[in-house]
């Protein structure tokens, strides 16, 4: 088995803030299935959402203009493809960061806009003790480099898993594959990291 | 090219996030994008199919106007009349909840005390005008004109009282006998507030209902930005989640609030220390404790295993004078020579017949068992590998003398071994010292975070009635139905074994029974109500520190902290109680018992 208790005890570590009861998920599909036919009934998505979104690309990106700019494009091409969306028992958010990642990958293909990567140290800890390695400060380059040099989907899940502390579910979800597989990857990216890691010692 | 990397870059204020906002602008740009893929898209036009529904269609519509222009009138008033009945649907419903809400409040939410439970304050509004209320907690009520409606629908004429109550601790929490339970799609948790209140508003002692949103700016002790806010759903039995908390801490200190400063001034540099020492010296110390071992290990004399006298087998010799101090490993050998080995390709036997200019024997590929043999004759230079070999007498003196040898080599070998074995132990028992202290620092700190936290919940909340308005939060509710709201973080339901506590009073351990249990834990600041048919399957959080709050005949009574500890690590269901007021209407001592 590829991933390990470990990983589902971890799960004590889930941002709140994501998770949604079975009430909440009911409630939204009512909304969305309302502005399938009518896009003033989107408000309340947009009124939840709008914050989470933003937070999301400013996350990944430098500019705060163009994390603003970026958002407004999500929503409307959100509320453009209302129609095809299908419920799949997790919150619209999941599908919202889905439009948001490609929306971002396709400015930075497209414009000199970089890629950016945002952390907070606590965030860097978290991810030594995810690897059972103690952490000290002179650690940061060495781990900022680490990160830095992820492939842009290790360096995704990094960020949905560590820094956002998103439930396997979501991140299923955002980035398009299966419960197991995003959890099979973690596992890689965490033997990965912890190779890397138990060399910051020597 | 790789990302750049920030490190602790400032969030942007939800402020500046709230002003980007704009939904009518983004359902304008829908509505134009639309128009402009219509316009760019006629292939369906083509169709002939749709060519003729759009021929029926438009007949559809020019039938439809002329017969809406004639019987107009008709049908305005049978809307109307749907209208209105809708209308009296929604406000029956509204009657029948705020008319059961009594009896449900009497199931529901129990005050253990009449006397002791939290006392309404009562404003009067007039509805034409609407009003800002301000509480004396320093809460703000925003009522917007014609906000209330009677239970016709039809806006209030007059004067509306509003009836409003806080709930800031656990005292206040007991004493308005509010259900703390929450169920989340079938899984239990219990709240921590950060504050409730409870609104309602009446015209004549009849129930009013919201129109227009009120709007409740709630001062709250607490600045932490981790609640949700509910709304008690007395019908369901539950709360009902609402929203994300909405946080106004400007003005405010944040992280150094009230209570923060004296408790942060005396454990800070207390966390700390243990902090360092569980994360940074403790592991290098058991770090070191290996590094220590291994050089100790790899320092003790490592004995040489004594070659052993092999037999000659037939094969071609060589009588070489070789001494035995350039190679003592062959001192057991005696009279030896040395024999050509199987794996030289190089021989042949015409090497037997020159005279060789010089001949050297030096180590072997494998030191100790074989040597090289280095053969010259001007030029030519042949090299083999030889064995040292006997025969005869020689040979069984030789075994004698290498088993002499081979015993203290292995006697040596073990003694190495018994010292490795020990300095290992010795380092493993230094090992689980040092990880045994690790655990009782990181047991003290938590104990120490824990008791900081507490502390300065506790110290927010006694200091709450001395705050000025600056130094509270605020935490806005959009108040669309009276009832009760509160600001919580749920907690997962405590999954202790069930008790069936029995309390007693005095020596005499004279049983009380209990009308009312409360039980708090101290250590995430939660208040348990339970059901009376639940009073014999109490569970609690095993890693907390908890305490009871007893009410019966009229009186209350307080299971210490200690008392309780006594009585689960003893296993007994017994918990010592002691009265803490003449008569359960003395908010104060309930407030002094809960150190509050």
């Amino acid at each position: 088995m590829p991933y390990n208790s470990k990983m589902s005890l971890k799960a004590a570590n889930i941002n709140p803030h994501y998770h949604h009861t079975g009430e909440q998920l009911n409630e939204e599909l009512m909304i969305i299935e309302a502005a399938k036919l009518n896009p003033q009934r989107f408000a309340p998505l947009y009124d939840k959402y709008y914050k989470q979104i933003f937070n999301y690309l400013y996350q990944r990106m430098d500019d705060k203009d163009t994390a603003f700019d970026l958002t407004g494009q999500v929503f409307l091409k959100a509320l453009t493809n209302l129609s095809n969306y299908q419920f799949k028992g997790v919150p619209f958010a999941s599908w919202l960061y889905r439009i948001a990642h490609n929306e971002m990958m396709q400015l930075f293909r497209s414009t000199k806009d970089k890629r950016a990567i945002n952390a907070d140290i606590s965030d860097l800890r978290y991810i030594c003790e995810e690897n059972e390695e103690p952490f000290f400060e002179e650690y940061i380059p060495a781990i900022k480099k680490l990160i830095q040099e992820l492939k842009e989907e290790e360096l995704q899940m990094v960020e949905l898993r560590f820094f956002e502390k998103r439930a396997f579910k979501d991140i299923a979800e955002i980035m398009d594959i299966t419960e197991v597989n995003a959890k099979v990857r973690m596992y890689r990216i965490i033997e990965k990291l912890k190779k890397q890691l138990s060399k910051l010692k020597t | 090219m790789e990302p750049k990397f920030n490190i602790d870059r400032p969030k942007v204020s939800d402020e500046e996030i709230n002003k980007h906002k704009d939904f009518e602008k983004l359902v304008k740009q829908f509505k134009e994008q639309s128009i402009d893929k219509a316009k760019h898209d006629k292939s369906w036009w083509k169709s002939k199919k749709v060519r003729y529904a759009t021929v029926i269609a438009g007949a559809t519509i020019v039938c439809t106007v002329t017969y809406l222009s004639l019987f107009n009138n008709t049908k305005d008033k049978s809307n109307e009349t749907i209208t209105t009945q809708n209308a009296q649907t929604t406000n029956n419903n509204n009657k029948q909840e705020t008319g059961s809400r009594k009896q449900d409040l009497s199931r529901f939410i129990s005050p253990p005390s009449e006397k002791l439970n939290i006392a309404y304050t009562n404003y009067k509004v007039d509805n034409a005008k609407g009003a800002e209320l301000k509480h004396p907690s320093s809460s703000k009520i925003k009522i917007p004109k014609k906000a209330f409606v009677d239970k016709n629908g039809k806006e209030i004429v007059g004067e509306v009282t509003i009836s409003y109550r806080e709930f800031h601790n656990k005292a206040d929490i007991i004493a308005g006998g509010i259900p703390m339970a929450y169920d989340s799609a079938g899984k239990k948790y219990n709240l921590e507030s950060a504050g409730m209140f409870d609104i309602l508003g009446t015209q004549n002692g009849e129930p009013v209902f919201i129109k227009e949103e009120v709007k409740v700016e709630f001062a709250s002790a607490n600045p932490q930005d981790r609640f949700n806010q509910y709304y008690l759903d007395t019908t369901e039995r539950n709360w009902k989640y609402l929203r994300r908390d909405d946080l106004n801490n400007e003005g405010r200190t944040t992280k150094d609030e009230l209570g923060a400063e004296n408790s942060k001034a005396k454990n800070t540099k207390k966390l700390e220390t243990l902090k360092r020492e569980i994360e940074v010296i403790i592991p290098k110390k058991i770090d070191s404790m290996k590094v220590v071992y291994t050089n100790r290990a790899s320092a003790l004399p490592k004995p040489k295993e004594p070659l052993k006298p092999r037999k000659a087998s037939g094969k071609q010799t060589f009588n070489i004078d070789a001494s035995t101090s350039d190679f003592p490993e062959l001192k057991a050998f005696g009279n030896f020579v040395f024999e050509l080995g199987d794996e030289n390709k190089n021989y042949s036997p015409d090497m037997n017949e020159i005279t060789w200019h010089d001949i050297k024997i030096s180590e072997g590929p494998k030191k100790g068992v074989n040597y090289l043999l280095t053969l010259r004759y001007n030029q030519r230079v042949e090299k083999l590998i030889v064995y040292p070999v006997m025969t005869g007498n020689d040979l069984a003196k030789a075994q004698s003398y290498y088993q002499e040898k081979f015993e203290v080599y292995q006697a040596s070998l073990q003694k190495r071994e018994n010292t490795e074995i020990a300095l290992r132990k010795e380092m493993e028992q230094k090992q689980q010292a040092y990880v045994a202290e690790q655990a009782k620092k990181k047991a003290e700190y938590e104990k120490a975070l824990i008791e900081r936290e507490r502390n300065k919940l506790d110290q927010m909340n006694k200091d709450f009635s001395n705050m000025g308005d600056q130094d509270k939060t605020t935490r806005i509710f959009g108040v669309a139905k009276f009832g009760i709201y509160n600001s919580d973080c749920p907690h997962f339901e405590a999954k202790s074994k069930p008790i069936a506590p029995v309390f007693t009073l005095n020596e005499k351990e004279k049983p009380i029974f209990p009308s009312s249990i409360f039980m708090i834990n101290h250590t995430k600041n939660m208040v348990y109500t339970f059901p009376k048919e639940n009073f014999g399957g109490i569970q609690y959080d095993e890693n907390a520190s908890i305490s009871f709050v007893v009410f019966a005949k009229n009186k209350i009574y307080f299971v210490k902290k200690e008392d309780a500890a006594e009585s689960i690590s003893a296993s007994s269901n017994k918990f010592k109680a002691v009265e803490i007021t003449e008569s359960s209407d003395n908010m104060a001592d309930l407030r002094k018992a809960l150190e509050i």
